[in-house]
């Protein structure tokens, strides 16, 4: 029998990006390192580091290097706070989100 | 004794109106929820709370002018009985519908097709017989759902989810059980608010931890 295989939402997807990030504490987080952790494809960590940051939720320090680093911002630090808000009520009644 | 139960009604009637803030608090929550995340069941929840609220506010507001009627008119009218069967119906039919909500957006599995849960809504309206007792039928469904979701993610929030709804549950039995006790009536509201501060204290440790 096949195993189920379910699939993370767009907005978990962002959250465990900006985990990622806020795992690495205060000097932010690479690429690579955001992608191994949220488990992504390249397109799509692209893409989703572009949308941040187009909702000022993550802020690229180090632009002129090579070694381009994510941080969190205060709003991407209040966001990611409410989502795990949410994350904990949603799964306390058993709502996948 | 009339005094005496009296008094134990008013408490009752603090209970529920505690119990239907708590209530519109949780509400507000699922639908923060679901504007965040767009998750259907987490609006099905939303509504549920919210009826459950509305329920609870109208058995307040309608006991309260039940009484504010029997205190003018000095003794109990067909009027004010019909009232009260009036009051009391509207209130177990408005929670049996929250509870059904909770079945629906509480189960693990996906959910099903829109036109089934109007079917389960209007249920109460084509099944006549003890309301009561199909609402604990309801209850239960929702309790064993809390129950399943908390053995398999094991946190403790789900744990008050579960320990939420086994107090309406109790909250239910006892109402059942209680006839003319009065003790026993109160028993069971001292139940639903026990439920209702289980899901407060949820909220507020999600929030905080």
């Amino acid at each position: 029998m096949k195993a189920k295989r379910t699939y993370r939402s767009k907005m978990r997807i962002l959250a465990d990006m900006m985990r990622a990030i806020q795992g690495e504490g205060e000097n932010g987080a690479g690429p690579t390192k955001i992608l191994y952790t949220a488990n992504l494809s390249h397109d799509r960590l692209t893409q989703y580091l572009e949308e941040l940051a187009e909702k000022e939720l993550i802020i690229l320090t180090h632009a002129e290097s090579n070694n381009r680093v994510y941080a969190l911002t205060e709003k991407g630090r209040e966001f990611l706070k409410e989502f795990v808000r949410v994350e904990r009520i949603s799964e306390a009644f058993g709502i996948e989100i | 004794m009339q005094e005496q139960i009296v008094t134990l009604i008013r408490l009752d009637l603090l209970f529920e109106t505690i119990g239907g803030i708590i209530a519109l608090m949780v509400a507000y929550y699922a639908t923060k929820a679901f504007n965040l995340t767009g998750q259907k069941r987490l609006s099905d929840l939303s509504t549920g709370f919210l009826v459950l609220a509305a329920g609870l506010f109208s058995h307040v507001g309608g006991t309260w002018y039940f009484f504010v009627r029997l205190g003018v008119e000095g003794e109990l009218t067909p009027d004010l009985t019909r009232l009260i069967v009036l009051i009391t119906v509207v209130y177990h039919l408005l929670r049996m519908m929250a509870y059904i909500l909770f079945v629906v957006s509480t189960r693990r599995s996906m959910p099903t097709k829109q036109h089934e849960m109007v079917v389960l809504l209007a249920l109460p309206v084509l099944i006549d017989i003890n309301l009561e007792i199909l609402t604990i039928i309801i209850l239960l469904v929702v309790v064993l759902q809390a129950f399943m979701n908390y053995a398999v993610i094991r946190s403790r929030y789900a744990l008050y989810v579960l320990t939420g709804f086994s107090m309406f549950l109790l909250s239910h039995l006892f109402l059942i059980l209680a006839g003319d006790n009065v003790g026993t009536y109160l028993l069971s509201q001292a139940f639903q608010l026990l439920g209702f501060i289980a899901f407060l204290v949820m909220l507020y440790k999600a929030g905080r931890e």
